[in-house]
């Protein structure tokens, strides 16, 4: 079974444009051509991540109620 | 004497013998700061009056027979992420240029109750960052063995400064290999200290479940005395770890024989440097002839650990700074926002499933720490970079050797083990042991440095 998202397609670039506009950013369009550069390559890293790990599986960091209070 | 390239426990023996004091000292290496760092930028903002202050007051105390501890009169810099009360903290940004804090950082307060003698900020990549930049208020940094080539990232000043005899010990973060990089490519020793063994209170935040803070010198004996410093709980940081602070250069000299050290080869055989392959078997028969017994750990690729740590940190980041990306989004180096601005793409479950997939990594360092003492593998797949400008970001592209110990938490540390032979720049070896093992790691470290003499190479700024 494939463990990860590599298999997606890379995003279009009017989806990244979308994603960016509900993002609520609305950047000079210099910089958005700038992003369309380097997005494909951190799409492609977050696709790799596994996505069949074990249901209780806990991330990494977990919340400690005692430091909070202690702060 | 020239104190350009003293170490800091060879200071503490001149203090205490009265040969040399902290004022003439401070004076000697504010000297050479104004002579050498305009070729090499590795200082943001030099604090002569303060450290003349601070070096007369620790002067006046070692008189006495008043010794605080280790750092005593003994100069040193900060990389310009960490707060200092009245002294401008600009995290090398434009966003911050103008920022005074009303607070030392936790790791400061630390410093001056020690009697260290603070005599400036550090050039650092944006916000530990966004670098090697080019268009920020200050240049970036420069390689003091050859000014055409970077100091490496983000504690680029620290490195600098340190390799150049500014400063005998610098304190620098490091979230992805930030203090570790920059001690590779200078030729001097950078310690990551586990996840909560020195407070991140009044630091820059990067990524809040990686950063560390940690010491950069030219030996591993300084980086002990340094830590013994810096070191400790806080209760106001929510990852400082009330762990007790152990004597870390009692253990120094203890050997390494029967020490099980775990070989991570696979993660430079392919695709690193050419020399970096022969300097590691070169430091690994120096740690034999130690006595030490090494053996070959295999662990997940430096892909996976990249992966993993750079989609939390893109995540982690954009949190930090999405209120100014919106506002002033030209205000950032173009370096920094294209790493942070990532972060408003990835989703709440890929950065959880990163976060899941952290705890399946440590796991597995940790059980490799089981059955040796301490992982060994190369500091830096390559030398320094050159000063190119507008070069492609590596950031994600580039898998990186600092990011696994990063990802785990773990001590690791940095010290130098030869020099390339084309470029003839350092190169670097990397110890990391189980989490609070500091002084596992220095004892290897200083063994290591007890038989070779690469920690005692310094460049000639002319």
């Amino acid at each position: 079974m494939r463990t990860d998202l590599s298999h997606l397609p890379p995003s279009r670039e009017g989806e990244v444009r979308a994603m960016l506009e509900r993002a609520g950013l609305d950047l000079p369009e210099e910089l958005v051509q700038q992003f369309l550069a380097i997005w494909p390559s951190y799409e492609a890293m977050v696709r790799r991540i596994p996505r069949t790990l074990d249901r209780a599986a806990e991330p990494a960091h977990s919340y400690r109620a005692v430091r909070i209070a202690r702060a | 004497m020239d104190p350009a390239f003293l170490t800091i426990a060879e200071l503490n023996r001149l203090y205490d013998r009265r040969d040399v004091s902290p004022v003439a000292v401070t004076r000697a290496l504010l000297d050479r700061i104004a002579a050498h760092d305009g070729k090499l930028d590795s200082f943001i903002r030099v604090t002569p009056e303060t450290a003349l202050v601070e070096a007369e007051a620790a002067e006046r105390e070692l008189l006495a027979g008043r010794r605080r501890g280790p750092l005593h009169g003994v100069p040193y810099a900060l990389k310009d992420i960490i707060e200092t009360a009245g002294i401008p903290t600009t995290g090398h940004s434009k966003l911050c240029q103008d920022h005074v804090p009303q607070e030392d950082a936790d790791l400061v307060r630390r410093l001056k109750e020690g009697g260290a003698v603070l005599l400036g900020k550090l050039a650092t990549w944006e916000f530990a960052l966004g670098g090697p930049s080019f268009d920020l208020p200050w240049p970036p940094a420069r390689n003091p063995w050859n000014r055409d080539y970077l100091p490496g990232g983000s504690s680029s000043g620290a490195g600098a400064a340190v390799a150049a005899g500014f400063v005998p010990g610098a304190v620098g973060t490091d979230t992805g290999g930030s203090i570790r990089g920059p001690a590779a490519v200078c030729g001097i020793c950078g310690l990551k200290p586990t996840y909560g063994r020195v407070s991140r209170r009044g630091v820059f935040p990067n990524t809040f479940t990686m950063d560390h803070c940690g010491p950069l010198a030219r030996s591993a004996e300084d980086i002990a005395l340094f830590l013994q410093v810096i070191a400790g709980f806080d209760p106001a940081d929510p990852g400082s770890e009330d762990v007790p602070v152990p004597d870390y250069r009692a253990a120094l000299n203890q050997g390494i024989a029967g020490m099980r050290l775990g070989l991570v080869a696979h993660w430079y055989e392919e695709g690193a440097h050419p020399d970096v392959a022969p300097a590691m078997a070169a430091a690994v028969a120096v740690l034999r002839d130690l006595g030490a017994v090494v053996e070959p750990v295999v662990l997940s690729s430096l892909r996976d650990y990249t992966d993993c740590k750079t989609t939390i940190s893109t995540a982690e980041l954009y949190a930090i700074h999405e209120a100014d990306l919106k506002r002033r989004p030209q205000d950032f180096g173009r370096v920094l926002r294209n790493r942070v601005l990532p972060g408003a793409l990835i989703r709440a479950e890929d950065y959880i499933q990163a976060l899941r997939w952290r705890t399946v990594l440590a796991r597995e360092q940790a059980l490799a720490l089981k059955r040796v003492d301490a992982l060994v593998t190369a500091g830096s797949l390559g030398v320094a970079d050159r000063a190119v400008p507008d070069e492609p970001d590596p950031l994600v592209r580039v898998p990186n050797i600092t990011m696994p110990f990063s990802v785990g938490g773990l001590p690791a540390l940095n010290i130098p083990c030869g020099f390339s032979r084309q470029e003839g720049l350092p190169l670097s070896l990397q110890i990391a042991a189980a989490p609070m093992a500091e002084a596992a790691v220095l004892r290897i470290a200083h063994a290591f440095q007890q038989a070779t003499d690469w920690h005692r190479r310094h460049p000639d700024l002319g």
